[in-house]
């Protein structure tokens, strides 16, 4: 283990030198953890994500992380490390497709407890049948859990987000999990270029005593404290509080957008600003989308690119102004439900617009030629 | 955001009021406070507190656990400074001791939760309260019960990132600020009565 | 908790409601109380909304003034009759899941282990039977398996009452109980022979009728799962209102199934949890 400096969050994102280096998406989970500063670790087994928790593995080995077990099934994981959270340590776990499943009750939680727990999801398809293959049908169901959501493009996104995310997670008016999403095998097995932090660099450590909520260490007040206490009698008082939590939560979620738009850069990248057609898209469906952009652009088609960061919170107002000047919006994805299609329309004056698709799920590629065809298509 | 004209004032703003964060009010940035919706500078929001604070019928603070008990250096400090600022408003003190649904009920004449801090408020008939040591979480829960069901005015000394569910919210507000707001009071009392 | 930690700021002893003021002036923290100084001191459960006779209150409370260290010892428990009490203990506790209480518990131990390596924190999992040995066994096993030191402390009821009265695992065959309408079909689960099986270094099965023995296996559970490993605690406490008998006679029930073979007493003891116990018993 390489003895490590706190510095500067906005330093080591920003201005700290970086090296390239060819890695993994799983590898480049394991080198932002390596410099997250995270106290815990806790592991489980599912393709694609499996590699990840390896290697995190391996860095608890060597002294990065501090505590580090595997434990019995996602629910569990998912529950000891809310537990974790409430001891007030940073806490880092992965999962993806049915093991975010069979967590599922506990998501939730997270967010109601103001846990600010980083959670990786490697995205894989949900059974039956039976498939291990990409697929980020596992999102459409976290969209209303109270979780932030960031969807990275590459390996170099996954990284930064990781880190990020951590920063953005443990504000005290904040104070909501962030799970940042990547697609299973197309960025967790597949090498890319990644530009890499010192390595004798990491986070300044988490502070338990600036959360909203009290920490469960007997060691700060009120004793008499329960996370969380029922509010369940059949009264107005009752339904009034929990209905002023629920609030709370979204409230943190939106207090996120500043602090999401000075690490992200925004919540979106717009390519060609000025273009008549948009593509959409998050995730690895914006690397193809760039693709059949350079191929339309070159037959003198006007197409931009809008790469959506953040999915919780949805940047809906960015996506409206862009909407509101073009004349067709394509949504690819890689998903049969076409969720991020119905984020859009919900936010945009002209719904008709948006082209809810190509789609293509199961573990099927997105060949740039099917977004193509559409931007044809809309440009006669 | 479509809403930013969304103002946090007294209520009862009806049945269940949304959270002034949704509404697309934005917390201040460091050395700002927010004043019903607005970011505003520090020492304009202390002023406002203040006069809000000595023309109030009822004023009252709820004191949180934070400051409720001395259970790290630096609190007793603060806690003398509210007791002199109370003093120096005439303000009751009704303690929030902690956040849970207390059981059978909690006595509204003498403490305040933040399930049903509208409770507290009604029984005393409070027109002006000032939130201070309460958990961010559990202010804002409470904080926005009250805007929903009352016409009380809400101030809050947020040690933290501040309150977007308050009228008047200051950030990272310290010893600094009780003293500040005590001379205030004093200097406007003072102003009044000349 | 830090020694002092729990003042009342100056200027503030007034205000403070009474319960928090005899909390300081008479609590239990850091203080060597047990269940024979009940009644002479601020119990760590305020008022709560159990019923008349609950088996689980009395058990609840017993544990309570038991516990060795209630200044630094953090609760995990479960959605059930107890979690309703739970708001009211003076100790920082949990209630995340149904079911999920020992993965929370195994977390949270090795968290507080993290942030306070010199000092002991007891955190000890008080849950019904429907969470213990249900829903929640698979979790309750795997603490045992994966050697957590922490306490699981079963409130047995022998049904799920806080929904209303249905059979759990825990319930005797031949229990008519609602999912049971024509009697249980097999038998109660021998949760502490499966504990003990599963490396659990102590093991008990104890009940309120008998408050010094329920005292004093939730005592040795507490300091052997801090030293050496898991443990297990079940107490049987029965439920009037599910099981219809009059409130009053919660004790001599448990009494009366004593007697006719359908409820005992146990302990197990590991090696290494027995010379643990001796070591400090005879200090004593």
């Amino acid at each position: 283990m390489i003895d490590q400096k706190i510095v500067d969050p906005d330093y080591l994102l920003f201005e700290a030198p970086r090296t390239s280096e060819y890695i993994t998406g799983s590898e480049a989970v394991r080198e932002a953890i390596k410099r997250a500063n995270v106290d815990m670790a806790i592991a489980y087994p599912i393709t694609p994500q499996s590699e990840s928790m390896h290697l995190v593995g391996d860095i608890y080995a060597q002294g990065y992380v501090k505590e580090y077990f595997r434990g019995e099934n996602e629910f569990a994981v998912m529950s000891s490390v809310a537990g974790a959270s409430m001891a007030g340590v940073r806490v880092f776990t992965a999962t993806g497709g049915p093991g975010t499943m069979r967590a599922f009750e506990v998501f939730p939680t997270w967010a109601g407890a103001r846990l600010p727990i980083v959670c990786a999801f490697m995205t894989r398809g949900i059974n039956s049948p039976l498939t291990i293959q990409p697929d980020t049908i596992e999102m459409a169901y976290l969209l209303e859990t109270g979780i932030l959501m960031l969807h990275a493009e590459n390996s170099q996104d996954l990284h930064d987000m990781l880190l990020m995310a951590f920063m953005v997670a443990e504000k005290t008016d904040v104070h909501i999990p962030v799970g940042v999403f990547a697609d299973g095998f197309f960025v967790t097995h597949t090498r890319d270029k990644v530009n890499m932090l010192p390595e004798d660099c990491k986070l300044p450590s988490y502070d338990p005593y600036t959360s909203p909520v009290p920490v469960m260490d007997m060691e700060n007040v009120p004793v008499r404290q329960m996370r969380d206490p029922f509010v369940m009698k059949s009264n107005f008082i009752s339904y009034a509080a929990h209905a002023s939590w629920q609030q709370e939560i979204d409230a943190a979620a939106e207090r996120s957008r500043k602090y999401l738009n000075h690490y992200l850069g925004g919540l979106i990248d717009v390519e060609h600003e000025d273009a008549d057609i948009f593509i959409v898209t998050s995730g690895t469906a914006v690397s193809q989308s760039r693709e059949a952009i350079a191929t339309a652009r070159e037959e003198g088609i006007n197409v931009g690119l809008v790469k959506i960061k953040s999915i919780r919170p949805f940047p809906g107002e960015e996506i409206r102004a862009l909407a509101s000047r073009s004349k067709g919006i394509i949504v690819p994805e890689f998903n049969r439900v076409g969720w991020l299609a119905k984020e859009i329309c919900s936010v945009i004056d002209e719904p008709r617009k948006v082209v809810r698709g190509p789609r293509v799920f199961g573990g099927m590629t997105m060949p740039p030629e099917l977004i193509l065809a559409e931007i044809r298509r809309i440009n006669q | 955001m479509r809403e930013s004209s969304y103002k946090v004032l007294p209520g009862p703003e009806g049945y269940l009021p949304p959270a002034a964060a949704t509404m697309g009010v934005m917390l201040p940035d460091p050395g700002q406070a927010i004043m019903e919706g607005e970011s505003v500078d520090r020492d304009t929001a202390l002023r406002a507190a203040a006069l809000k604070l000595i023309e109030a019928r009822n004023p009252v603070f709820f004191p949180g656990p934070l400051i409720l008990w001395d259970w790290k250096p630096g609190v007793a400090e603060k806690a003398t400074a509210l007791k002199e600022l109370a003093e120096a408003v005439g303000a009751k003190m009704i303690p929030m001791p902690d956040y849970r649904p207390k059981y059978p009920m909690i006595n509204p004449a003498i403490e305040v939760n933040p399930n049903h801090p509208n409770l507290t408020i009604w029984h005393n008939k409070i027109d002006v309260c000032l939130f201070i040591g309460v958990h961010c979480h559990y202010a804002n829960l409470a904080l926005k019960i009250i805007r929903g069901g009352t016409d009380c005015y809400t101030i809050a000394v947020c040690a933290e990132a501040g309150h977007e569910e308050a009228m008047i919210s200051l950030r990272d507000a310290g010893l600094c600020e009780l003293q500040r707001l005590r001379e205030l009071v004093i200097e406007l009392k003072g102003g009044k009565n000349q | 908790m830090k020694t002092g930690m729990l003042k009342i700021s100056p200027g503030f002893e007034e205000i403070m409601p009474p319960e928090y003021r005899e909390l300081v002036d008479n609590g239990p923290y850091g203080k060597d109380y047990g269940i024979g100084d009940l009644g002479s001191y601020k119990e760590l459960l305020e008022e709560h909304p159990l019923c008349a006779g609950c088996g689980l209150a009395l058990s609840l409370r017993l544990t309570l003034a038991s516990l060795p260290m209630p200044e630094d010892t953090v609760i995990v428990g479960s959605t059930g009759c107890s979690a309703l009490a739970f708001p009211q203990v003076a100790l920082h506790n949990i209630h995340s899941l149904f079911g999920n209480q020992n993965a929370v518990a195994s977390g949270l131990k090795r968290a507080l282990k993290l942030r306070f390596p010199e000092k002991e924190k007891d955190v000890v999992v008080i849950a019904g039977d429907g969470a213990t040995a249900d829903i929640g066994l698979d979790m309750v096993m795997q603490s045992w398996l994966r050697r957590e030191k922490i306490t699981t402390i079963m409130l047995d009821n022998e049904a799920y009452a806080n929904t209303g009265g249905q059979e759990s695992g825990m319930s005797m065959q031949g229990a008519v109980l609602n999912m049971a309408p024509t009697g249980k079909k097999f038998p109660k689960l021998s949760l502490p022979e499966i504990a003990h099986t599963c490396g659990c270094a102590y093991v008990a099965a104890a009940s309120p009728a008998k408050p010094k023995q329920l005292a004093k296996v939730v005592r040795r559970a507490i300091l052997v799962a801090r030293e050496i490993g898991p443990t297990y605690v079940q107490l049987y406490s029965p439920c009037p209102t599910n099981y219809k008998f009059n409130p009053k006679e919660t004790v001599s029930l448990i009494k009366q199934r004593e007697k006719d073979g359908l409820y005992q007493s146990k302990e197990y003891i590991s090696q290494e949890a027995q010379a643990f116990l001796e070591s400090i018993e005879v200090k004593k």
